[in-house]
């Protein structure tokens, strides 16, 4: 890093007129930046799981080993369960994002709070599974990819729920209105692909 | 301020608390982890040192302060007005703090990973002198491998790749007239990840078990099985990673929401189609690196099964999930290359790009082709032999689309009136040895060729002759070419001719004849060589310690035309675009106004052709814009100002 | 230049690219590329790498002479303010410089194709030959002539052989430039390469695929010997145990350390 510090003559030429910020940049495009931006990254978190998908299927398409192993049983009802916990968060999820844009604040909150705990009883449901389910990652190879694929989701499960935390305590502090609701409405948009994403994984992991 | 106040602001007093704090707290995780299964004994310093290697890097980034305005912003407290109190450089300190000015970020990214450069050449220097004689010289084979790898990984993905983001990030946000980034403070945030990468990518070379050594393409099972050193590599790849997403992921919001009035996708300049094409190549391919390199890691540090053969893990799975991530990214590392050498060759043949709409779809053929070749690299690694012809097909015709650009680049030389400037030549070094490193590649993919030069030196040169004399030769034509604008002063033109002839003579002497050694029968990756060898050897690296010292000329021209070379016109090059329409270095904000855009980037010999007006420009404001008169004007194109519709 | 080839630059051009290309046609044919040739494969690889290299030639040229010519003719003074000729493009020029290389490139893949099939094609009555890998040497057994195991590879010339590749640990890669043929050993996998010996000589087994601290030496010999030679290697092997591979049963045979020239003499 020597060379940072060649470039002293920095300071950029001040003009006449005193400017205190930028000039307000051209919108070039109807699309929301922020919701733009969480789009690409939902995309770079959708290869991702293809990644871990890939590992799936060599696993258990290309080596053709039994799924699961010998042995081993997945909760499919549980996890079905916890499946429909999941996707009626989605749906909650939604109703807090109307409740913002109507300026109603009580369905905003109870939506908020609703989602989060919906949520946290899917975590906590999958870790209890983790628990009980009788194998380990470091049992064999479908064990490895089993934790991999529901471990990433899982862990996806919690970063959404981080935001929707957030979110929920902007809501109480009087945050968000019908004009202004981003805040709610881009961390909604990483909470349904979460949801997605976990149909995903329970069809190809616990049903297929 | 008090001490405790330095402590707790953002800045470096409490990144250097914060660091040690996370090495303790990783002490204590892992401790307590292992106290709660009861194992023995409680402290295990690999477990430690992996978790520390994430706990260490996110506490620096939190403690130079990426992540205070999110916090701020998170807690719930009413949002804070943006006061651009990060913004901008005023003193070389600027450079040392978290600062939300893309330019400020893009010098900081090109200083940062030309520090990368020199270090990972020197180790290249190393590798040769190595290499110099058969038998062992200075290093033992442990050793060596950690060389290769650590060069190659630190060349690429603290070199290559972010230096692009770097120029990008300088010139991107100017080219389509916007005051910044979408997101200034994720742009930060990717600058400051790099050097953590970097330096952690480097520090295992002090790990127990000596540096990461197995290339930087770190195949499975053997990644998974060597001492500490490798853990260095699989995290500080992930951390690289993050950094270049998050940029692309900013370059594409950018470019799709703020571009200046006028400015439709088919008048942008190819600089910033380039930027586009890549950063989509990055946010689809860069998440395939991190699952591949999750996967050592647990393999590694869990006892997970991925690659366990016994267990049902599959070991060509991993060469699947890398290549489909590093094929795609050897594209990361010449798209933007590609934007710079339109832009290059175009200002200084004064004339417009031939072919532009041809240019710039030939850049998204090149992306859409290059998601469906990775296993040209996988020819004779045992994978399902009915994927090796379609993949070579799909390979060899990426030459087409690359051929359109070559093409249109000569094409757009032809009938122009050439200025032989530096930028100039290193473009025209770029298309000499790009085509010899590309025919190489036609090469290569051809599978009964391949399977007698795969991993041989035959690829080392390919590899050399579309990095260095690809890549590379585009980052010093860029540099040199957009020099003035960065740093509102000239370079020295004599002493930028000299280090091109330097280079690209003793480039050639140093990785043609790897061509014949591999063919002959030389592997890569080897420390010791069979004798026949020798003298062809001792040639190579002969020319490389030469090759090494002509880049002292760069930088020494680099740092005295900063301190002292004579003042920059804010257009020295007479060009186009809009970053040229702007005072050299350009103001603050970059505009007092966004220009609007009335025409293409390149209507050069187009008589009152003009690519931007700025608005007022009636009243003749002395805006930063004002200098340009003082060399621009005369000849077909009339300065700015008078540019008055 | 003659004045002529200024008023028509393209013909000149093309009358030095022309020259160029056959000058450096010659140029690349001639150079000693490739190690001996040694199996069926190599012939066909080489030939494929010539008409490869003639491919490239003209490609190359064309490209610098465009460049070299530009340089030469349309480059301006340092002070000059003028533009150059606002072309914007040429439709036609454009559809060629995309079929040229199109068809330039599918060829050469069709050819690649065939090339391919045919090293790879089935041979009856092959010697199978188990190659196995670990860190950091090889050993290669006969499964199909008893239990016959050596440390280095001694094939009779002429006769089709199949290799079933194999490791222990890490992925390594077998490779005899003699015979260009690679192939990785894959754990988990077994990999096969087939090819005929087709030159009585010393040769080595290279490993090609980075495999740990003693990839650089993982080297070993492969001998091809005439047929009968092979035979009476084989019985000395099966008669000493062979599946031990002491280096005594090597010397007795095809010693090792002597001079090719001797250790062939005294097979033959
Ligand atoms: C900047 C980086 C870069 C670029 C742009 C390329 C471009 C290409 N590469 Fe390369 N490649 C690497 C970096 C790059 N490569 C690296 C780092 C490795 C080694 C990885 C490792 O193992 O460590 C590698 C390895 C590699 C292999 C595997 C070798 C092996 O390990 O066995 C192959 C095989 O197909 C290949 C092919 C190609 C092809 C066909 C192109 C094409 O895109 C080239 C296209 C360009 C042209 C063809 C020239 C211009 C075109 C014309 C003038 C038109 C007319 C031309 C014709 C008709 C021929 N490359
Ligand atoms: C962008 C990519 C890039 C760049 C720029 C380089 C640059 C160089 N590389 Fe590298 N290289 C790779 C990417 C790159 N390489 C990759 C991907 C591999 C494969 C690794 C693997 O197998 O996994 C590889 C492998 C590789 C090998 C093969 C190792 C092996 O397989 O055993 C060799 C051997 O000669 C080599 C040499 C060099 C040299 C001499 C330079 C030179 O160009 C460097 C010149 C720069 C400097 C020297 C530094 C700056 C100079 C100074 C500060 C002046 C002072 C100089 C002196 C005192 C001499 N490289
Ligand atoms: Cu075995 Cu390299
Ligand atoms: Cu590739």
């Amino acid at each position: 890093m020597e060379s940072a510090s060649v470039g002293l003559g920095q300071a950029p030429p001040v003009s006449e007129h005193e400017h205190h910020g930028p000039p307000l940049a051209n919108q070039s495009s109807r699309v929301d930046p922020q919701f733009l931006g969480m789009l690409l990254f939902i995309i770079s978190e959708v290869m991702l799981f293809g990644a871990f998908f890939t590992a799936y299927f060599f696993i258990r398409v290309v080596n053709g080993d039994a799924w699961p192993a010998q042995g081993d049983e997945l909760p499919k009802l549980v996890a079905g369960i916890n499946t429909a916990v999941l996707i009626s968060s989605s749906f909650t999820m939604h109703w807090a994002l109307e409740g913002a844009r109507n300026e109603n604040r009580r369905a905003l909150r109870a939506g908020m709070l609703t989602t989060f705990f919906l949520g946290l009883t899917f975590l906590c449901v999958q870790i209890n599974e983790y628990v009980h389910i009788g194998f380990a990652p470091h049992d064999n190879a479908q064990g490895t990819i089993f934790y991999g694929l529901t471990g990433l989701h899982g862990a996806h499960v919690f970063v959404g729920l981080t935001l929707l935390l957030m979110a929920t305590i902007r809501s109480y502090r009087g945050h968000f209105s019908a004009k202004e609701h981003r805040g709610i409405e881009i961390p909604g948009i990483y909470w349904h692909f979460v949801d997605v994403m976990w149909i995903v994984v329970y069809t190809t992991v616990y049903i297929l | 301020m008090t001490l405790a106040g330095r402590f707790r602001g953002p800045g470096w007093y409490r990144a250097a608390l914060a660091v040690p704090l996370a090495y303790l707290f990783a002490m204590g995780l892992v401790v307590a982890v292992r106290a709660l299964y009861g194992w023995d004994p409680l402290l295990d310093g690999k477990a430690i040192m992996t978790v520390a290697l994430v706990a260490m890097p996110l506490a620096f980034l939190v403690g130079i302060g990426c992540f205070d305005y999110w916090f701020y912003w998170a807690s719930g407290r009413p949002t804070r007005e943006e006061d651009h109190s990060s913004h901008g450089a005023t003193s070389w300190r600027s450079y040392f703090r978290v600062n939300t000015d893309h330019k400020v970020i893009g010098i900081q990214y090109i200083c940062t990973t030309f520090f990368f450069f020199i270090v990972a050449g020197l180790l290249a220097m190393l590798i040769r002198a190595e290499l110099a004689q058969p038998g062992t010289q200075f290093v033992d084979p442990n050793t060596y491998n950690g060389l290769f790898s650590v060069h190659a990984s630190v060349m690429i993905f603290l070199f290559i790749i972010p230096v692009f983001a770097g120029i990008a990030n300088f010139v991107v946000p100017l080219m389509i007239g916007a005051p910044d980034m979408a997101f200034p403070r994720l742009n930060a945030l990717s600058y400051w990840l790099l050097p953590t990468a970097g330096v952690m990518m480097l520090a295992s070379f002090l790990a127990p078990g000596g540096a990461f050594a197995t290339g930087w393409t770190a195949y499975a099972p053997l990644s998974t099985e060597t001492p500490m050193g490798q853990q260095f590599f699989t995290i500080g790849v992930q951390f690289a990673g993050a950094s270049s997403i998050a940029t692309a992921l900013n370059f594409l919001v950018t470019i799709i929401t703020m571009r200046a009035p006028g400015m439709t996708f088919w008048r942008m300049p190819l600089m910033v189609w380039a930027q586009f094409t890549t950063s989509l190549l990055v946010v689809i391919a860069t998440p395939f690196i991190a699952g591949s390199q999750f996967f050592v890691l647990l393999d590694r540090s869990l006892g997970t099964h991925f690659f366990s053969t016994g267990t049902g893990g599959d070991v060509l799975m991993y060469q699947h999930v890398f290549w489909f991530y590093s094929h795609p990214a050897v594209y990361i590392m010449m798209l933007p290359g590609f934007g710079i050498i339109s832009e290059v060759i175009s200002t200084h043949s004064r004339k417009p790009v031939f072919g532009y709409r041809m240019m710039a779809f030939s850049l998204v053929a090149i992306v859409i082709l290059g998601f469906t070749v990775w296993a040209h690299h996988m020819f004779v690694s045992g994978m399902f032999s009915w994927l090796r012809v379609p993949m070579m097909i799909t390979t060899m015709l990426i030459a087409v689309p690359t051929g359109i650009k070559i093409f249109s680049w000569i094409a757009t030389m032809w009938k122009g009136a050439i200025h032989l400037r530096t930028p100039m030549l290193f473009a025209l070094g770029f298309i000499t040895m790009f085509t010899l490193g590309g025919i190489s590649g036609i090469m290569l993919a051809v599978i009964p060729v391949t399977i007698h030069v795969s991993d041989t030196y035959f690829v080392v040169a390919h590899i050399h002759y579309v990095l260095f004399g690809g890549s590379v030769f585009t980052i010093f034509a860029g540099i040199y070419h957009w020099f003035p604008k960065i740093t509102g002063r000239m370079y020295d033109e004599t002493l930028g001719k000299v280090h091109f002839w330097l280079s690209f003579i003793f480039f050639n002497l140093t990785f043609g004849p790897m061509h014949f050694v591999g063919i002959d029968g030389m592997p890569r990756r080897v420390a010791d060589y069979a004798d026949k060898f020798a003298t062809i050897n001792l040639f190579i690296s002969i020319s490389s310690f030469l090759f090494g010292l002509s880049f002292l000329i760069f930088l020494y021209n680099m740092i005295t035309s900063w301190r002292n070379g004579p003042k920059a016109a804010a257009n020295p090059w007479r060009a186009h675009s809009i970053e040229w329409q702007v005072s050299s270095p350009p103001p603050i904000f970059n505009f007092d106004e966004i220009p609007t855009v009335v025409g293409g980037p390149y209507e050069y010999g187009v008589p009152g052709a003009v690519h931007a007006v700025f608005g007022d420009e009636k009243r003749k404001t002395p805006s930063p814009a004002g200098t340009v008169g003082a060399t621009a004007g005369g000849g077909a194109q009339p300065p700015p100002e008078s540019q008055i519709q | 230049m003659s004045r002529a080839l200024r008023r028509r630059p393209v013909l000149g051009m093309a009358l030095v690219s022309l020259i160029a290309t056959a000058v450096g046609i010659a140029i690349v044919l001639n150079i000693n590329w490739f190690p001996v040739q040694a199996s069926s494969a190599s012939t066909e690889i080489d030939t494929l790498y010539d008409v490869l290299l003639i491919a490239s030639v003209p490609v190359f040229v064309l490209v610098m002479a465009v460049v070299v010519y530009s340089v030469l003719a349309f480059r301006v003074k340092p002070g000059d303010l003028s533009d150059g000729a606002p072309i914007h493009g040429n439709t036609r020029l454009e559809v060629i410089w995309v079929t040229i290389p199109f068809m330039l490139v599918s060829a050469l893949a069709v050819y690649g194709w065939v090339v391919l099939d045919d090293i790879e094609a089935k041979a009856s009555n092959p010697l199978v030959v188990d190659v196995r890998a670990r860190q950091f040497a090889w050993s290669f057994d006969y499964p199909g002539e008893g239990k016959v195991s050596s440390d280095q590879l001694v094939l009779p010339k002429g006769r089709p052989v199949e290799f079933r590749i194999h490791t222990k640990d890490v992925i390594h890669s077998f490779w005899v430039p003699e015979f260009r043929l690679k192939s990785d050993a894959v754990p988990g996998l077994t990999t096969h390469l087939r090819t005929t010996p087709t030159r009585v000589g010393r040769y080595h087994v290279v490993c090609a695929e980075l495999c740990g601290i003693g990839h650089s030496t993982m080297r070993q010999r492969v001998m091809v010997v005439p047929p009968a030679a092979f035979g009476r290697w084989l019985s000395h092997k099966k008669a000493t145990g062979g599946d031990k591979s002491d280096a005594g049963g090597d010397t007795a045979s095809v010693t090792p350390g002597v001079g090719y020239g001797a250790a062939v003499g005294g097979l033959r």
